[in-house]
């Protein structure tokens, strides 16, 4: 089975919203970087120091995270200034799953 | 097209990968963790019942899983054992049939509520359920393969690999616990199983966290040593021995996180009450051992403790509904705190054992209710 063919088949079964990030310096390179294998609501629910971050963004950069060179403190900024230890995350009410 | 560039043109044309949206105060429902691949909790005051349905069941998902194709899907079973074998799901469906009632529970549940914060998904009171899991007890597939003395641990394989290069989820439990009580299950609650809980076949692992439990089984291999790599070696461990809060270990200096922590919540208690006037506070109780010993309640900060009925209902590894008819004796905020004690002693703390990664948190639940006169 393909992949597209996988997810076209499961997608009755997800029932999710998608959440948008907020704007900011940095917003693009983050969804260019992350929305490849996670949505934004994975990054909008942390509470994370700027040294948190760093490794977090190190840690994907290692495993295939699109984040060029330059633009590596760009996002890491973007992430601990929206997504730091004081951040409020409620998580989205859905439909039950599979229903 | 492949996966990453569909999901790209998903997130740059604004659409949700399903494009079902959810009516936000629709009942039942659950708590969206992240849109794709699937996170969800379960709001506690949904966790009532004692089977918990399968469509109100927690999601954990990694990455957007590769769910196998059910019409040529096999199970290999491979590594040190006599007779190498290639299941199909009839083929399991022919052997004998085994059940077992238990808590999932994932690891992670309650990672928000450590406090220094931690990365990862945010999970709170809802990454939890009691369902029954029908299928085979891997005891007996070993058995029809002639697994040899050699093997000590069972390695397990999924269809769920990731992308680009991220480490694929990998994990191997004991042998010993895997031929005591492990079942692959493909059923759930009387169904089969859902595609988002492992379709067609996931491992089933009693008492143990959810990280164990394998969803879109393809593999299953007898060896002598452990499974390596980044689920083994670096996530899922717990320190041998406990530090401070925000004191970090090296994996070397943990150990892979197997049996759940004893653990009770709250599901059901008024927002008010008054005074004279009983209320019935109602919850779940669980524990990585078979069964839970007592719950009990306290209005007075854990000075007092009374205890709680606990229902007849029972399996081991299930959870224990119980119930608590309270007084309010006085007007004001009441906080009720919980705990559960298992049957062979553990009792839970007040506070949880912080850790670097957000496992296995257990601490006293409350709820609090405003009591008027």
């Amino acid at each position: 089975m393909t992949f597209l063919a996988f997810l076209l088949a499961a997608l009755p079964t997800l029932g999710t919203q998608f959440k948008q990030l907020p704007a900011g310096k940095g917003k693009a390179q983050v969804e260019a970087a992350c929305y490849a294998c996670h949505s934004a609501d994975l990054l909008a629910q942390q509470r994370l120091t700027a040294k948190q971050w760093t490794a977090t963004v190190e840690k994907m950069m290692k495993w295939g995270a699109a984040v060029q060179p330059a633009d590596k403190q760009v996002v890491i900024d973007y992430l601990a200034k929206h997504f730091g230890p004081a951040n409020k995350f409620t998580p989205t009410a859905t439909k039950p799953v599979g229903k | 097209m492949d996966r990453r560039s569909f999901l790209r043109l998903c997130a740059l044309a604004g659409l949700a990968p399903s494009a079902v949206l959810a009516a936000s105060h629709a009942q039942p429902r659950m708590l969206q963790m992240n849109g794709y691949p699937i996170n969800a909790e379960t709001p506690l005051e949904l966790l009532t019942d004692y089977l918990t349905p399968a469509e109100l069941f927690f999601v954990r998902s990694h990455w957007l899983p590769r769910m196998p194709d059910p019409k040529t899907w096999k199970l290999t079973v491979d590594g040190d054992v006599a007779k190498p074998l290639t299941l199909t799901l009839a083929d399991l469906k022919k052997l004998p049939r085994a059940e077992a009632t238990c808590v999932l529970q994932c690891s992670g549940n309650g990672r928000a509520l450590h406090n220094p914060t931690l990365p990862g998904v945010q999970w709170r009171y809802g990454a939890v359920g009691n369902a029954r899991w029908s299928g085979v007890r891997v005891r007996t597939i070993l058995e029809a393969a002639n697994v040899k003395p050699s093997a000590k641990h069972l390695h397990l394989f999924s269809s769920d690999d990731p992308p680009g290069k991220v480490p694929p989820f990998r994990r191997s439990i004991e042998l010993e616990k895997a031929l005591a009580d492990a079942i692959v299950a493909f059923e759930m609650n009387g169904a089969p199983l859902p595609p988002q809980h492992g379709a067609p076949l996931r491992l089933v692992v009693p008492g143990w966290a959810g990280d164990h439990w394998m969803k879109w089984l393809v593999r299953i291999s007898a060896q002598p040593q452990p499974q390596t790599g980044f689920y083994m070696d670096t996530a899922y461990r717990w320190p041998n021995n406990v530090g401070a809060p925000g004191v970090a270990f090296k994996p070397e200096e943990m150990h892979p996180v197997t049996e759940l922590f004893v653990k009770s919540n709250i599901t059901t208690a008024p927002a008010s009450a008054h005074v004279g006037t009983p209320v019935d506070i109602r919850g779940f109780a669980f524990s990585g051992v078979p069964d839970i010993a007592k719950v009990e309640l306290s209005d007075d900060d854990g000075a007092t403790w009374r205890a709680a009925t606990l229902d007849p209902r029972h399996d081991p590894y299930a959870w224990r509904l119980w119930s608590y008819r309270w007084t309010p004796k006085r007007t004001g905020s009441a906080m009720l705190f919980v705990r559960a004690t298992d049957i062979k002693g553990n009792s839970q703390p007040r506070e949880a054992i912080w850790n670097q990664s957000g496992y296995l948190y257990n601490a006293w639940h409350s709820a609090t209710i405003e009591v008027k006169a």
